[in-house]
Order: structure tokens, then C-alpha cells, then sequence
């Protein structure tokens, strides 16, 4: 945990750079010849949509070893991964009901991938939840690892069964939404760069998290001497 | 060791057969779901039949829901949740009990909500209540495996009910397409029901093989 504190000012310094950079690079890019302006939300939204994974990841993984070690870290690096996945999610979302409104004409669909974001943001909040209702910390970090275990399982089956669902309804309404034309030369060093950024920056936000979270716990390790030693 | 889990599924069917508490608090919600349903839809007959199988799977979903936040709540009540947990058998027994017990009251209930959906909806589909009632049984296998677990996850929480519903509805969406879909298949005469049952299946097995597990990580000492 003291490497957390060490790299976090660090981590934030180069997380702004890079931000800084690859939003420039953004802004210098050329227009896509359809999508005019509007095609910049992308380059926010695929970034996003790759991080709420990621940090599902995160969470899954701390989960399996905290179940499987013990190890009160992973439970809090679990702890940390959720909200910061949940704000992507969100992010994602958003910037892309409001890129799908001039491109598609509508803000939703319930094509596969929007559907299977929103149940994505439902996890985490009921992974978050969960946590948050449970009174026994070591009751709340193995409920919740198990839940995000189940949610880890469970996502691929809400993916096929929506695309299932999806296909053999009715063809996909919007070609955009499944089959993403390529992109080419002069777009793809912008849409590296903010990658990179995001994902330095989710790293950013879980160490501030976690950081956050242990601080929290040693508050209430404290109180609760402070209690015992006042009966 | 199957002895055990007959014994526990026993011990709570009987039990609530006698409190009748689950059982018709089940059936009730379930009539007013209906009633709510076609107050606000109000379907002709026609527009009954193509609406029958989402109408159906709703219902269920809400009524299990019902019946799941109560798995664990007599043993809560009475302290008795360490008693169970010191039986001596492996505690995924203990879940495959539970799940077996929850599992026979949903069914009982389901059985009756069937009949009674296609009364109050003047829905002429008789004939095709064994193929429907499949249907459902292979869904509520699975939609109880996940839901005993999920009961077990919230039962020490604060407003654990809305936390059950708020972890398990999007958990199950996978199942509730699937088993919309094939209800429908299996009312039209060329449906094809057949790669949704396939997916009712993958679930089933899915929650079946997982839970167990994860109850005796969520349970250990």
C-alpha cells in the first residue's frame, strides 16, 4: 500500500500529460467525411468502453484472489475497481447516446453491446450496493467477490443471448452498431494515444480509490479500539 | 448426502405448507401482478396470445422474487442459519437443500399462475400447457439457482429485499430472453423454440454448477 501512495502524485502528473496530449492530438485530427465534428465523441467513447471492461477485469481477478488468498489488498484493490468502473461505463453511455442521436437519429438501441453496457452498469452498482448493505466487513468482501464472479460469467451469456435475441428477431437496425468501419491512417495515433491516457487514468483513479478505501478501514479499525478501550 | 438435501428441502416446504406464508403471498402478488398487467395494457385476445409469454415470464420473475427473500428468513428469525451450517455435511449440500426446497414451492405456485394467466387473459392455449409449463421448468431451474444464492448473498443486508431484485434482475435477463422467446416458440405452430431451450440449458447448468460453490465461499467461517 506505500507504493500506492508513492506512485500516486507521479501517476497523476503523467495521467494530465497524457490526457493533455492526446486531447490536442484529437482536436488536430482530420474530420471523418460522413460524421463531421461528431466523430471526436469517439475517440472518448471507445477508450471509456475498453476501460468499464477492464475494470471488470480488475474487480474479477481481485476477487478470485482474495477468495483464494485471503488477501486483504485484493479485496480493497476490488473495492476501488467498481466505482471507477462504473463511472466508465457511464461515460460510455452517455457519449454514446449522444453520438448515436445525430448519426443514428436515435439516443438507444437495444442492439447488443448498448444492451449489454447497461446490464454491465447495473452490476456494478449492485456490486456496490451489496457491499454498502452489509454491516461485517469480511461478510461484505466475500459477498461481493462472489457476486462479481457470477457477474464475470454472466456477462458473456447477457452478450450471445441479446446478439441471439437480436438475430434471429430481426437484422440489426444499424450497421454502425455491430460492424465498425475500420478506421484508417490519420485517425488511429489520436485514438491510441487517449487509450493510452484512459487507461492511465483509470490506473490513477483506482490508486486514489484504494488509497481512499484503506484510509477508510483504518478510521474504523481505529474506532473500534477506541471503543474497546473505553469499556 | 442426498438424504440431507431431501431432508432441508423438506423441512421448508413443509414448513411453509403450514405457515402457508410463502406459498400464498406468491400466489396473491401474482393475481395482482395479472390485474396490473391488464390494466395496463388491456389486450384483446389477440393482442393476449402474442403478449402471453412476456406477460408470463414477468410474473414469474416478480413472484420468485417474492419467494426468494424468504429462503433464508426462518432461519434468521430463529437464529437457526449456524445450527444448518453445522450440519454435518458440505455446505453445497446445504445450498442444493435449500435451492430444492425453493425450488418445489416456485413450481407449485408457477403451476397454478399458468391456469389461471390463460383464465384472466381469455387466452385459448390448453392444449399447449405441458409444452409451456416445460418451458418454465427449465427456466425457474436455473432463475432458483442463482436466486438461493443471491438470498443467501443479501440476507444479512439492509433492505435486502431491493437488493436482491436490484443484483438479480439484470443477472437473469439472458434467461428471461430465452424464455420468452421459447414460450412464444412453442405456442406457434412453426416456431422454433429449439436454440432457446439450448440457452435455458447453458443457464441452467451454468447456475447449477456455480452456486453450490459459491455458497460455500460465501458461507465459510
Amino acid at each position: 500500500m506505500n507504493f500506492l501512495a508513492r506512485i500516486q502524485r507521479p501517476l497523476g502528473i503523467i495521467t494530465l500529460l497524457a490526457l493533455g496530449a492526446s486531447t490536442w492530438m484529437v482536436f488536430n485530427a482530420p474530420l471523418d467525411f460522413q460524421q463531421g465534428n461528431s466523430v471526436r465523441i469517439l475517440y472518448a467513447h471507445v477508450p471509456s468502453a475498453k476501460m468499464a471492461l477492464f475494470c471488470y477485469i480488475l474487480l474479477t481477478l481481485s476477487s478470485i484472489v482474495y477468495l483464494w488468498k485471503k488477501n486483504e489488498t485484493a479485496d480493497i484493490l476490488a473495492e476501488a475497481a467498481a466505482p471507477v468502473g462504473a463511472a466508465f461505463t457511464a461515460v460510455t453511455l452517455a457519449s454514446g447516446a449522444i453520438w448515436g442521436k445525430p448519426m443514428w437519429g436515435t439516443w438507444w438501441a437495444w442492439d447488443a453491446r448498448l444492451t449489454s453496457m447497461l446490464v454491465l452498469l447495473i452490476l456494478y452498482m449492485g456490486i456496490m450496493a451489496l457491499r454498502n448493505a452489509l454491516d461485517e466487513p469480511l461478510k461484505a468482501a466475500r459477498a461481493t467477490a462472489v457476486l462479481a464472479i457470477i457477474g464475470a460469467v454472466d456477462l458473456p451469456i447477457i452478450h450471445y443471448s441479446v446478439v441471439w435475441w437480436r438475430t434471429l428477431h430481426q437484422p440489426a437496425s444499424f450497421g454502425g452498431s455491430s460492424g465498425n468501419p475500420s478506421i484508417t491512417g490519420d485517425l488511429l495515433p489520436p485514438l491510441l494515444a487517449m487509450a493510452i491516457s484512459f487507461i492511465l487514468l483509470g490506473g490513477y483513479l483506482v490508486v486514489l480509490k484504494a488509497r481512499e478505501v484503506e484510509a477508510h478501514r483504518q478510521l474504523e479499525q481505529l474506532d473500534v479500539e477506541r471503543m474497546e478501550e473505553d469499556d | 448426502m442426498l438424504k440431507a438435501v431431501y431432508r432441508i428441502a423438506w423441512k421448508d416446504v413443509v414448513g411453509d405448507l403450514r405457515r402457508r406464508a410463502t406459498l400464498s403471498s406468491m400466489l396473491f402478488f401474482s393475481i395482482a401482478v395479472l390485474v396490473v398487467f391488464q390494466a395496463a395494457f388491456e389486450p384483446d385476445r389477440q393482442a393476449a396470445t402474442k403478449l402471453l409469454p412476456g406477460l408470463l415470464w414477468a410474473t414469474v420473475l416478480f413472484t420468485s422474487l417474492m419467494g426468494l427473500g424468504r429462503v433464508f428468513q426462518a432461519e434468521e428469525e430463529n437464529g437457526a442459519f449456524e445450527g444448518l451450517m453445522l450440519a454435518s455435511v458440505p455446505r453445497g449440500i446445504i445450498f442444493l437443500g435449500k435451492w430444492l426446497g425453493n425450488l418445489l414451492l416456485t413450481l407449485l405456485v408457477q403451476a397454478m399462475i399458468l391456469p389461471l394467466t390463460l383464465i384472466l387473459f381469455n387466452v385459448d392455449a390448453w392444449h399447449l400447457i405441458p409444452h409451456i409449463f416445460g418451458v418454465l421448468i427449465l427456466g425457474i431451474l436455473g432463475l432458483t439457482g442463482l436466486g438461493v444464492l443471491l438470498a443467501a448473498m443479501t440476507q444479512a443486508a439492509r433492505s435486502r429485499e431491493t437488493l436482491l431484485a436490484l443484483l438479480l434482475l439484470p443477472l437473469v435477463a439472458p434467461l428471461l430472453i430465452a424464455g420468452v422467446q421459447a414460450t412464444a416458440g412453442v405456442m406457434v405452430p412453426d416456431g422454433q423454440p429449439g436454440p432457446w431451450i439450448r440457452l435455458l440449458l447453458i443457464f441452467d447448468t451454468v447456475y447449477l454448477a456455480l452456486a453450490p460453490w459459491g455458497f460455500g465461499w460465501l458461507v465459510e467461517e
